[in-house]
């Protein structure tokens, strides 16, 4: 077993991990990035993104009243964010514009400040047009240069805490090479930073799991570890869904240009009539469940249709947009099939439920409820934002985190319970390589099966949500039993699911718990919206024997 | 096998390997013959990453049938126009 000790370790070197270590190393703290991939490619940032949600005062205006109402009402805060936290990353983000153009991201490839793109007709434009492809080799190298340590194909699967309930280290497996190592960290404050939930619900081809829209490898670990330590969870019964083309899962959708139509070219939706380059269409963003219900509902397919857009247009979005987005596996694919979109649409689909954005309850410091630990990113509960969101609270977590370590102590974490238990685990997975056993893949697909059924978006009930917990529990008795790994690749990936198995946990429960419907949450034993929870949110949390608490908290 | 490694201009270098967001590609180092492996297909995401960091310019993809776009002219004057 390898051991580091340092000051502040960052859990998950995506864009949120990257953005903490630069501040936090720059204070002069001993800093370890620790990634399951490799910070230059990983995450659902790994090969760009092209849209960066902003207020920048001298496009926007120098009061930022309007900014902060615009965008705090929008879909990219939405609903289950707390507006003090959306306030932080609106009002932080012009500083990390021109933190990324200084790191050698492209942050105006017109030469200007362009907004393009999720663009409601009529309102402000708020969202940055850039060249993102290189962002994340971008911020893997400052954040070297400011002297943080980056430890690539390390997989993160328990935090420490100590008696009095603060957070001391980490224990992980280096999956480097055939046979995993365990890897043990010492530190003062830990940031979970591991993005979303991406394989907990069947795919849109439940044969080929990893067909989503974000990364595949981002699978609720930050949310289990934070869940399992006792730190609070919020949101977990709103579930999220996303939407792209039909069966080729692809993020992005902000990046077409063309308008939603039906299958005669004629478009159903308030949000244009044309091919805006400008605004794009809104559909999928704030009706990301129209392709679905309009196939439920005998309307017929629904389509991504760019047959109208101007041709100069056109190859922008498939020669420049999509490869500052990281998504020209689209632009790749038409070539190779000789799919013209001036001519042929693409039919769009709505994506099985993917937990972004729900997860870690956290404050305006990015500081969960155990002290050391914070959250950023797609992890968190309670903020929105995407990319922005993720870079803000990175930030704040690494300002913060740099404060914090000078008020308490190293703590020695080697003989802590934990780590036995952990390695037990690992050495229990990889013995049973030498007998029969059950691979990951079995158990996910049966998770997936009773996500998707008992826990999905179509109308639960209290027997329902029951049976499903049930049959969860069952499933991880079970899962711990049989499962077995060849080499640390499959390590890796189990413990992906028993993390997805124990996120099931808090789902389960806090829909059972909110006894009405609400957004996703539809219940035909309480079809009603209590008024008595508006403006709240739920949160679990588990105390020191195990015991769940769920309550009801105010948006904050 | 999504990304199809050209076996004549791979210098074996493992660059694809290390950065692949989803650990599919290995880099099996026997000798003599050193050989760059699609060994989890089913896992990948089809990002890329491998074709566009390969220094050789050895990788280009193949996107299965699985994973099926769904194309269609419409049918301009149709009832509902
Ligand atoms: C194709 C696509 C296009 C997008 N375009 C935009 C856009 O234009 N604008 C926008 O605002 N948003 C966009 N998004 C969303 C945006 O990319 C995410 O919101 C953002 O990357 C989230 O950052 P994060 O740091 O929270 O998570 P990620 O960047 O996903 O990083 C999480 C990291 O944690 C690592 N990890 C996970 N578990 C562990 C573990 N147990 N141990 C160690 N490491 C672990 C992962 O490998 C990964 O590197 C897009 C997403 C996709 C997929
Ligand atoms: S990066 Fe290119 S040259 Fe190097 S091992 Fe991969 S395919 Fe071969
Ligand atoms: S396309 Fe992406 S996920 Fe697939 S092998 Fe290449 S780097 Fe890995």
């Amino acid at each position: 077993m390898k051991t580091y000790t340092c000051d502040f370790l960052i859990v998950g070197g995506g864009v949120a991990g990257l953005m903490a270590a630069i501040p936090a190393a720059k204070s002069g703290a001993k800093v370890i990035i620790a990634e399951k991939a490799d910070t230059r490619r990983s995450g659902s940032g790994a090969n760009g993104n092209d849209h960066y949600h902003c207020y920048i005062p001298q496009c926007h205006g120098a009061d930022p009243a309007r900014a902060r109402r615009e965008i705090g009402s929008s879909f990219d805060a939405g609903p289950w964010t707390d507006p003090k936290l959306t306030d932080v990353w609106i009002m932080r983000s012009y500083e990390i514009v021109q933190m990324w153009e200084s790191i050698g991201i492209d942050m105006r490839p017109t030469g200007e400040y362009h907004f393009e793109g999720h663009g409601i007709p009529g309102c402000q434009l708020y969202n940055l047009k850039f060249d993102g492809k290189n962002q994340k080799p971008a911020l893997t190298a400052e954040a070297l240069k400011q002297g943080a340590q980056i430890l690539n194909h390390i997989v993160i699967s328990e935090i420490l805490t100590n008696e009095e309930g603060r957070v001391v280290g980490a224990i992980g497996a280096d999956v480097h090479a055939e046979e995993p190592e365990a890897v043990l960290f010492q530190s003062k404050a830990v940031l979970l930073a591991t993005g979303m939930v991406s394989r907990m619900y069947p795919s849109i081809t439940p044969a080929y799991m990893f067909n989503t829209p974000c990364c595949p490898a981002t699978t609720g670990s930050g949310q289990a570890m934070a869940y399992r330590a006792g730190a609070r969870l919020v949101n977990m019964d709103m579930l999220k869904g996303h939407a792209g083309p039909k069966y080729f899962a692809r993020g992005g959708k902000g990046t077409w240009i063309g308008i939603t139509t039906d299958i005669h070219g004629k478009p159903f939706t308030p949000y244009g009539d044309k091919p805006s380059r400008a605004t794009g269409d809104v559909t999928a963003d704030v009706w990301p469940s129209c392709y679905y219900d309009r196939m439920k509902a005998g309307q017929g397919p629904t389509y991504m249709n760019c047959t109208e857009t101007p041709p100069e247009d056109l190859d922008y979005m498939l020669h420049e947009a999509m490869v500052s987005e990281g998504i020209d596996s689209i632009t790749d694919y038409t070539e190779q099939r000789n799919i013209d979109l001036s001519k042929e649409m693409i039919e769009f689909g709505t994506y099985p439920i993917m937990m972004s954005q729900r997860g870690i309850d956290c404050d305006e410091h990015s500081h969960t409820s155990i002290p050391g630990l914070y959250a950023a990113g797609n992890c968190m509960g309670n903020v929105g934002g995407s990319l922005a969101g993720a870079a803000a609270f990175g930030l704040v977590a690494g300002e913060d985190a740099a404060e914090y370590i000078k008020t308490v102590s190293q703590e020695d974490v080697s003989n802590h319970p934990k780590l036995k238990e952990t390695l037990d685990l690992y050495q229990m997975l990889m013995e049973r390589r030498n007998q029969p056993h059950a691979h990951w893949k079995e158990a996910l697909s049966t998770l997936q099966n009773l996500m998707n059924e008992y826990g999905g978006v179509e109308l639960q009930n209290e027997d329902t949500l029951k049976a499903g917990y049930t049959y969860v529990q069952q499933l991880k008795a079970d899962s711990l039993n049989a499962l077995g790994c060849e080499n640390s690749h499959e390590l890796m990936r189990t413990l992906e699911l028993l993390d997805m198995i124990d996120l099931a946990e808090p789902i389960f429960l806090c829909r059972r718990n909110r006894k009405e419907s609400r957004g996703p949450h539809i219940r035909s034993d309480y079809s009603f919206t209590n008024i008595l929870l508006n403006n709240k949110f739920q949160t679990i949390e588990k105390d020191k024997d195990g015991t769940v608490h769920m309550d009801y908290r105010l948006r904050q | 096998m999504p990304p199809i490694i050209h076996e004549e201009k791979c210098v074996k270098c493992g660059y694809c390997a290390q950065i692949c967001p989803l650990d599919v590609l290995y880099l099996d180092k026997q000798e003599p013959n050193p050989r760059l492996r699609v060994r989890y297909p089913d896992e990948c995401w089809h990002c890329r990453a491998c074709e566009k960091d390969c220094p050789q310019g050895a990788i280009t993809m193949r996107y299965p049938l699985s994973h099926f776009m769904l194309h269609y002219t419409p049918e301009k004057g149709g009832e509902n126009q």
